[in-house]
């Protein structure tokens, strides 16, 4: 068979294997197997086991069910409650009130929490319920959540950088910090237009009762545990204490002592984290499981290095190639999850940034940036399934309020092209702890 | 899910909650040595085991909760017998690219006990022990997917396959 058609059959089973609803980490391994039979007479069972098994018991990887374990027992917390009755009385005098509890709630919560969906399920457990009761405008109190949510992604610990940075053997420790400058400014231009639109909008937002500063004080109490906790993780890492796997362990002690603190660490809230914490890692090794067997297969297909050489001979800018990759990923972030996005594409883009002589941190987390996007457009969207069960509106709805915050996303990726030292400033100035 | 399986997977499930416990106890121990300048040799290997280990497990236990992902992009839109259909076609490649994995597995497992293979690191543990939570894991996970199979060939009901959801969205 020759070479050309050998590729069309290889693209061909990806696509049908993933679009008729094979469950993601077996569709990759389906199509990894087709590429390793049509590309190479190499015995393709053997590799396969031997580059999962060196993948998903590999050391670097044990950051991430420990973050999605942390993440699960802080929802059982009453940080929920806290964080809302500690933020309130302090943005209440901004244009947009109580909106920018949405927002900077997911920022704070965001640093401790390494997914978008548990970001935005913890944060409006508690903000939803009282922006209604309080008069707010439905439209604004749901775009800001979904929007604010995918810092959550953004903003260190992010799985999505662990699983990037595992599968292009950067530094894990680096990408985070990498990620936390963006995260703040991308924070900085919600609010903004949270407060632009208030401005315009004065009739739509209710009064809120001043609070004297000692009563404000006395209720931010409540946000001191989680700052502890921010502390502890990202403090650890950027001195170089810790690296990233032992920043989620101490994360995940950190969570309980607040659980038991709070008195609602019992057996059965343990229970439910734990087993929350087993199935989405092992959901989301099986994906992982699947692309490191694609990875191999692609190696073979030579299909990395053609791109690769193609584009170079296309003698694009590199700001020409990172627009062609941003549109390529909002589209695919219409059709997969950005995990999925990122280890099904990343074998084929990481030869051709290094290439174009990209920065692989900078472009882990322009890549962040992008499949975040993903998770607030329609047809699939994490953070719309996890608005849509909270809120009970249609997916369609939910997706038109959050456009605001989308189209926000994408200047913040041109601001990322534009100013480069926003995403490389921290981790050229921190200090790693040794690997081990 | 049938009846008479489920424990199989609750048991994997607890298992892999073991596991992952386990995991998270010995990077603090290699934490607390690391501060007292005692070294805990093998350490980082030890938990990449007990990862693995808790992922190999904890594949079953998710698929009978719904966890895994899938694009529900086209199942979204069938209803009745085209829907049960598509489940079928995706139970059936599924199911087969779950036993082709679980039979690398189990023959990796086979194979690494056979040539007596150790790990390349400080813990120099024979690789077939910890691989054999990858090779249980892999065929109890091929059977969850030929379970549903045959329950949904005979009728049973389509629903509790959760499409493109974590599992903090059920609640």
């Amino acid at each position: 068979m020759n070479e050309t058609l050998a590729t069309v059959v290889f693209l061909l089973a990806l696509v049908v294997l993933l679009g008729t609803g094979v469950w993601v980490g077996l569709a990759l391994l389906g199509v990894a197997l087709v590429g390793m039979e049509l590309f190479t007479s190499r015995p393709a069972g053997d590799a396969m086991i031997t580059t999962i098994w060196t993948s998903s018991s590999s050391w670097a990887l044990t950051a991430l069910p420990l973050f999605v374990w942390m993440g699960e027992i802080l929802f059982r917390t009453r940080l929920s409650e806290d964080m809302f009755n500690g933020l309130a009385p302090w943005l209440a005098r901004l244009p947009g009130r109580l909106l920018h509890t949405n927002i900077v709630g997911c920022t704070i919560f965001a640093a401790v929490s390494g997914s978008s969906a548990a970001t935005v399920s913890t944060i409006g457990k508690m903000s939803i319920p009282e922006l209604r009761r309080r008069g707010y405008p439905e439209h604004m109190a749901i775009g800001t959540l979904a929007g604010a949510g995918t810092l959550g992604l953004m903003i260190p610990p992010s799985l999505i950088m662990i699983v990037y940075g595992v599968t292009t053997n950067e530094s894990i420790a680096k990408l985070f910090m990498a990620g936390v400058v963006p995260g703040l400014v991308l924070a900085t231009l919600f609010m903004g237009y949270v407060a632009v639109w208030a401005w315009l909008h004065p009739d739509a937002i209710p009064p809120e009762p001043a609070v004297p500063l000692r009563e404000r004080l006395r209720r931010s109490r409540g946000l001191l545990p989680v700052l502890g906790l921010i502390l502890a993780v990202l403090g650890s890492i950027y001195f170089g204490f810790a690296t990233a796997t032992e920043a989620a362990s101490f994360g995940v002690v950190g969570s309980l002592l607040i659980a038991w603190w709070q008195g609602v660490l019992d057996r059965e809230t343990f229970t439910a984290s734990l087993m929350g914490a087993v199935r989405t890692s092992a959901m989301i090794a099986l994906i992982l499981m699947g692309a490191a067997f694609l990875a191999l297969a692609m190696g073979f297909t030579g299909l990395p290095r053609a791109l690769a050489s193609w584009i170079a001979s296309l003698n694009l800018s590199p700001i020409a190639l990172i627009a062609a990759l941003t549109l390529f990923y909002i589209v695919l972030g219409c059709f997969l999850d950005g995990i999925s996005a990122v280890v099904l594409t990343i074998s084929v883009v990481d030869p051709m940034i290094r290439a174009a002589g990209i920065d692989p941190i900078w472009f882990g987390v322009f890549i962040v940036v992008v499949v975040e996007t993903a998770q607030i457009t329609p047809p699939i969207g994490f953070n719309l399934f996890v608005l849509q069960g909270m809120t009970g509106h249609e997916i369609d709805y939910i997706a038109r309020v959050s456009l605001p915050f989308f189209l926000l996303m994408v200047v913040m990726v041109v601001l990322l092209v534009a100013f480069p030292e926003l995403a490389l400033w921290l981790p050229e100035t921190m200090r790693e702890a040794p690997a081990g | 899910m049938s009846r008479w399986l489920r424990p199989l997977y609750d048991l994997c499930g607890v298992l892999a909650a073991v596991a992952l416990v386990a995991m998270l106890l010995v990077i603090l121990a290699q934490i607390l040595t690391r501060w007292a300048g005692i070294t805990f040799p093998g350490a980082t290997d030890y938990a990449g085991y007990l990862m693995a280990a808790s992922f190999f497990f904890g594949l079953s236990h998710a698929f009978a909760h719904g966890a895994h992902i899938r694009v529900g992009l086209l199942l979204a839109r069938l209803t009745g017998g085209a829907r049960r259909l598509a489940e079928l076609w995706c139970l059936a490649v599924g199911g087969g690219l779950a036993w082709y994995f679980a039979y690398y597995a189990v023959r990796g497992t086979y194979v690494s006990w056979l040539i007596g293979d150790i790990s390349q690191g400080q813990d120099a543990t024979p690789l077939w022990i910890p691989q054999l939570a990858m090779a249980a894991g892999t065929v109890v996970f091929a059977l969850a997917l030929t379970d549903r199979l045959l329950v949904v060939l005979f009728g049973g009901p389509l629903d509790q396959q959760a499409t493109d959801r974590l599992d903090l969205a059920d609640r």
